[in-house]
């Protein structure tokens, strides 16, 4: 028989399906075939719960980011002291609550700089400030204002007696809102003590020079004492005269004008940004995706090369 | 076309495909059965661009009929009588010579497998390709090789 005879002969054959099987098969197709519900809820769930807590663990530990933020803010947000405020009062004299007590003989140093809206603000704030210099005792060794269209700067360096530094700083702060403050005390105390021993020495050593009998040597000593001793007495003179007063460097200032920048972008910068970030993705993407599809490739040629292996061992019966 | 009409224009075909694909008349009924069952559940994934029901009711006979062999095996091993199958008096189709149907139930099931498809559903290689899983020249291939082999036992026979 040739192979032609062989498949004439075997394509004249027919196979039916016996009647109780066409009888099953009947039954099977009668049941409607269910409704295709390609999106049911168990896969629902299997995209909205991952997303709902993802969206979860980004507010979760954003939220905590974003307050920290603000108080970093706050905390570098100056200070605005309302000039009738009594709060606001009691709060600038805690800021500079440095003790200063009038038993000692201190050097004291204070800087403040305000931040004042307008230009007209700051000649404002260097009269009042004059002022409350002089309603204290004190006085302005200089000072020193400049006005540039809306922006104006004023220094002032004013010496208030520091009996009542605190209460002079309270009522300066209420010129404009605190942008730096610092205060810096230096204790002379022990400085004047050592003077005055030294003095005392000093006067002690002139006394015997004096009692002793009068000689051209003796009496150059005399007045080389006289003169040291009264340097160190002008000196600590001097020192004690400029204890009694603390000095308080204040700068008034508006803010800086803000310039809005040009940066000549065109109607397209917006896509021209876009498109590099994009390219950036699509780098990175590639650089991730590339390795990650020849590995899955390969995987799938290795399961399916089993797959067939197994399917032919199957198959040899 | 509907599924109830799909199922009795081609139960015919799937019957005939899975009797020589098992070379055993009783499972055959059975994975029938449960072929038509498995693709009434998958009957919304079946895209006529893709290929014809036929073609695709015989890939879902083929998973079927493996899922099968696959048991067979595992309980052959499991009952220790994988050397010796038990002997079931078969006929392949009505109108094949003794001779026929005895070649026909030396082949290997991989073998029936292919002629089934190429022959007694008169696939086109494309289509028998798809459901066997392989290349069109791969399949045909496969079918000369059954034939030869079928040729030889005829002659052997004779």
């Amino acid at each position: 028989m040739s192979q032609r005879d062989l498949v004439a002969e075997l394509r004249a054959a027919h196979v039916e399906a016996p009647p109780e099987v066409r009888e099953r098969v009947r039954l099977v197709a009668a049941g409607a075939p269910a409704p295709p519900r390609r999106v049911t809820w168990q896969r629902a769930l299997v995209v909205v719960v991952p997303a709902a807590a993802a969206i979860a663990a980004t507010i979760v530990f954003t939220r905590p980011a974003k307050q920290q933020q603000q108080t970093v803010l706050e905390a570098n947000k100056p200070v605005r002291i309302q000039p009738s405020a009594g709060a606001a009062t009691d709060r600038a004299a805690k800021a500079f609550a440095v003790p200063s007590p009038t038993n000692r003989v201190q050097k004291y140093e204070a800087t403040l700089s305000l931040r004042v809206e307008h230009a007209r603000d700051v000649s404002d704030g260097v009269k009042r400030a004059l002022r409350i210099a002089t309603s204290f005792g004190g006085y302005a060794s200089s000072v020193h204002a400049e006005t540039h269209g809306s922006r104006a700067v004023a220094d002032l360096t004013l010496r208030i007696p520091r009996t009542r530094i605190q209460e002079a700083m309270a009522k300066l702060a209420q010129l404009g809102t605190i942008t730096d403050e610092n205060v810096s005390t230096v204790d002379q105390t022990a400085l004047l003590n050592n003077t005055d021993r030294k003095i005392a020495r000093l006067q002690k050593q002139l006394a015997t020079l004096r009692a002793e009998p009068k000689s051209d040597g003796n009496d150059r000593r005399i007045a080389a004492l006289v003169k040291r001793i009264e340097t160190l007495q002008r000196g600590e003179a001097t020192t004690r005269r400029n204890a009694h007063y603390a000095t308080v460097h204040l700068h008034l200032e508006t803010p800086p004008v803000t310039v809005a920048q040009k940066h000549g972008h065109g109607p397209l910068h917006g896509v021209g940004v876009a498109l590099t970030w994009l390219g950036i993705g699509a780098v990175y993407a590639l650089a991730i995706g590339v390795p990650v599809a020849v590995l899955l490739g390969l995987v799938w040629l290795c399961i399916r090369v089993v797959r067939r292996r197994r399917e032919n061992a199957l198959l040899q019966i | 076309m509907t599924f109830q009409q799909a199922a009795e224009a081609h139960l015919d075909d799937v019957y005939g495909y899975l009797a020589w694909f098992t070379s055993d008349r009783f499972a055959a009924e059975d994975l029938t059965a449960v072929t038509f069952e498995r693709a009434l559940r998958l009957w919304h994934r079946f895209d006529p661009d893709r290929g014809s029901v036929r073609t695709w009711l015989c890939q879902v006979a083929r998973t079927v009929a493996l899922d099968h062999f696959r048991s067979e095996r595992r309980r052959a091993r499991r009952e220790e009588l994988a050397a010796t199958p038990e002997a079931i008096d078969f006929r392949f189709a009505e109108g094949l010579s003794p001779d026929l149907e005895s070649a026909l139930a030396r082949l290997t099931a991989g073998e029936r497998e292919v002629v089934a498809l190429r022959v007694l559903l008169d696939l086109d290689a494309g289509a028998a390709a798809r459901i066997l899983g392989i290349s069109p020249t791969n399949c045909t291939t496969r079918l000369n090789r059954a034939l030869k082999k079928l040729e030889e036992a005829l002659h052997v026979a004779a």
